[in-house]
């Protein structure tokens, strides 16, 4: 068989080969890849303030996303998460983190369903004092523990029997900055 | 016993020997630094305050974990042993041994630096297996390219009129995957879920048109050649070559269903998920059936079994991934464990034991040493039944979140149900290992050694220079 001379002229199935693929590239990627960027801008968008913003470098850093989606889908199971998203709720993220898995919860709208920041605190600094079965890691790395509050210190209130012995437990700024990137998870209301 | 399969190969010179089995040896490294990151990940699942430190945190460790399996080890491994089928095949050595291993260092600066960085929480975002900051990603394109560079001048200097079907699928994906990872890189499309359709493009492409590519690249030279009969059929080999590269780049958008992504792209994916049977049963069946007949062969040796096993793998694990794509199954299984399940059957049960199976089946050809059979079979079946319990426990935990969650129970009753089956994965991952751990030492065994008495056959290897 010769399969129109190019079984013999590597050349040609090189040159084959990565043609189909560009041109496959740009129609199943690049172009719907550009049609998407121009949905996803809305006319109106408020950025993020400056602690939210450090906070989502931060969430990157840990790879909450790895666990995390952010990606409601039109699925009843998907229901307690939010609504469902749409392609303008990813205006400001760069890069969207729609995610992959659910070894936790969906955090699209994670600021409206659980807008206390205190839980949050309590729940970055130990997970299983908030949710016994939570298989979560603690970033303790991003609290202080102290003998006594100084003025201005954000005490975190966790339990008595998880806490540090004859310690209080001081959100550090990153534990802040963090939850106030998870509180701005809130997803725009739409009209139906 | 002796490998029957070993059979006397024609002389090879020792700068390819070297260099391929450099490949090899540093794919070993990040093999065991890979899995290590991954085991210990996978403990913290059910035992989260092991190790609570920052730098090995769940979260940080994982990209580690995926980026040295899939860069440091299967495309280590890969590239070495392609490099060596394209200098075989074309009845050459290898056009430029010294640029091959400026390439491997690239890889390896690459690796390393990937590592740090991702340890340290400098990343891009959790993009599956783009997460390295940009510098990283342009050392490992210079790698792929010069090796793609190599291999095709080998080629290009070959004895033979014809273009072996190998190298059909090693140049195809020295070509794929540089466009692949630049078009993964460049931002002016990835603005919103711009950045979504292309995360689906890269994922996806970067395991069907390069893995797979080198994979079958190097199982089409090594299967007939161990059995020492041509491969079943020619023309199915070059059939599975282009309906691969027709159909497989229309199904990336699979990851994202019923995402606000555009809907017609879905449903192309879909699609052409079913169309992917053509091209995957044409390359396991083509292969599968060039044994026929050679059981006595198989039994006796131990590079093949892994062939096998790969190309069996190969054949469920698409299947599988086939069936995930219907968005009714998908409704059960996106988001779950099961998904990691499916990645580690096709990486593990596929791509990796066909690497095996070449670097046992070739090594000895090319240094002159054999390991003792004794430990291969023990690293066939510690990594055999590792991976088995492993994906049978993760899949498993999979259909449990997923039916937890279409019950519509508490998040938090998905975790109790995949948490057993988490302990499980663990002690599927520590077999794994210890067959890493048996696999490096039988790798250090067929090491080349200077000017030695070739141990296999008397024209097995030239004396180095």
């Amino acid at each position: 068989m010769s399969f129109g001379g190019l079984h013999t002229d590597h050349r040609a199935i090189v040159a084959a080969a990565s043609i189909v693929f560009l041109v496959l590239t740009l129609v199943m990627a690049v172009l719907p890849g550009l049609r998407e960027q121009a949905l996803s801008a809305p006319a109106a968008v408020t950025p993020r303030g400056a602690e939210a913003e450090r906070g989502r470098q931060i969430f990157m850093r840990e790879g909450c996303g790895f666990c995390h989606t952010q990606f409601v889908r039109d699925l009843p199971m998907d229901r307690p998460y939010g609504r469902p998203s749409r392609p303008g709720d990813y205006a400001r993220e760069d890069p969207p983190m729609l995610g992959t898995q659910r070894t936790g919860p969906d955090l699209a709208d994670v600021g409206s369903r659980q807008p206390s920041e205190t839980w949050h605190l309590i729940h970055l600094y130990d997970p299983r004092a908030v949710v016994p079965q939570s298989v979560m890691p603690a970033y303790r790395w991003y609290f202080v523990e102290k003998d006594q509050a100084g003025a201005g210190d954000a005490m975190v209130p966790v339990p008595a029997d998880l806490a540090p012995r004859g310690k209080v437990v001081v959100a550090g700024p990153d534990a802040k900055a963090l939850v106030s990137y998870l509180l701005s998870l809130k997803q725009p209301k739409v009209s139906p | 016993m002796r490998d029957p399969g070993l059979v006397a190969s024609a002389s090879v010179d020792s700068a390819t020997v070297r260099v391929t089995f450099e490949y090899l040896a540093w794919a070993t490294v990040w093999l065991l630094v890979g899995t290590s990151a991954g085991l210990i990940a996978s403990i913290k699942l059910h035992w989260p305050e092991f190790l609570p430190y920052a730098w090995i945190s769940f979260g940080r460790l994982r990209p580690v974990h995926t980026n040295l399996v899939l860069f440091g080890w299967a495309s280590l491994v890969l590239v070495g042993l392609a490099l060596y089928v394209a200098a075989r095949t074309s009845r050459v050595s290898l056009s430029n041994p010294g640029l091959a291993r400026i390439a491997l260092w690239l890889w390896n600066v690459a690796l390393l630096g990937g590592v740090v960085t991702l340890l340290a929480g400098v990343n891009r975002g959790p993009q599956e297996y783009r997460e390295w900051v940009w510098p990283l990603a342009v050392v490992l394109a210079a790698a792929v390219l010069i090796d793609g560079y190599v291999a095709y001048r080998t080629v290009a200097a070959r004895t033979l009129p014809e273009v072996y079907v190998s190298n059909w699928y090693i140049l195809g994906g020295f070509c794929y995957l540089p466009i692949i990872y630049v078009t993964s890189y460049l931002p002016f499309y990835q603005g919103g879920l711009g950045n979504t359709v292309i995360q689906g493009y890269y994922m996806h492409n970067a395991m069907g048109m390069w893995f797979t590519q080198l994979a079958l690249g190097v199982s089409y030279y090594a299967i007939p050649r161990l059995l020492g009969r041509p491969v079943y059929s020619y023309a199915l080999g070059v059939l599975g070559f282009w309906t691969n590269l027709l159909f497989y780049p229309l199904i990336g958008a699979h990851h994202f269903i019923f995402s606000p992504v555009a809907w017609w792209l879905q449903t192309t994916a879909i699609l052409f998920s079913v169309g992917m049977m053509v091209p995957v049963w044409a390359g396991t069946g083509n292969l599968l059936l060039t044994f026929k007949g050679g059981g006595g062969v198989v039994r006796r040796s131990y590079a093949l079994p892994f062939f096998v096993t790969g190309l069996i793998g190969y054949g469920l694990s698409s299947t599988q991934g086939t069936l995930e794509a219907f968005r009714s199954a998908n409704i059960y299984w996106h988001f779950t464990n099961f998904t990691v399940g499916h990645s580690h059957a096709t990486m593990y049960g596929f791509i990796t034991f066909i690497a095996w199976g070449a670097v046992y089946g070739l090594v000895p050809r090319l240094t002159g040493h054999e390991p003792s059979p004794l430990a291969v079979g023990v690293h066939f079946w510690l990594a055999l039944v590792g991976v088995l319990t492993y994906v049978i426990a993760i899949s498993v935990a999979g259909v449990l979140q997923g039916f937890a969650w279409v019950a519509g129970q508490s998040f938090i009753v998905s975790v109790i149900e995949a948490e057993p089956m988490w302990l499980w994965r663990t002690i599927g991952g520590l077999l794994m290992i210890g067959s890493h751990v048996v696999f490096a030492a039988n790798v250090w065994a067929m090491r080349p050694r200077a000017a030695t008495a070739p141990a296999v056959t008397p024209d097995a290897v030239r004396s180095p220079a």
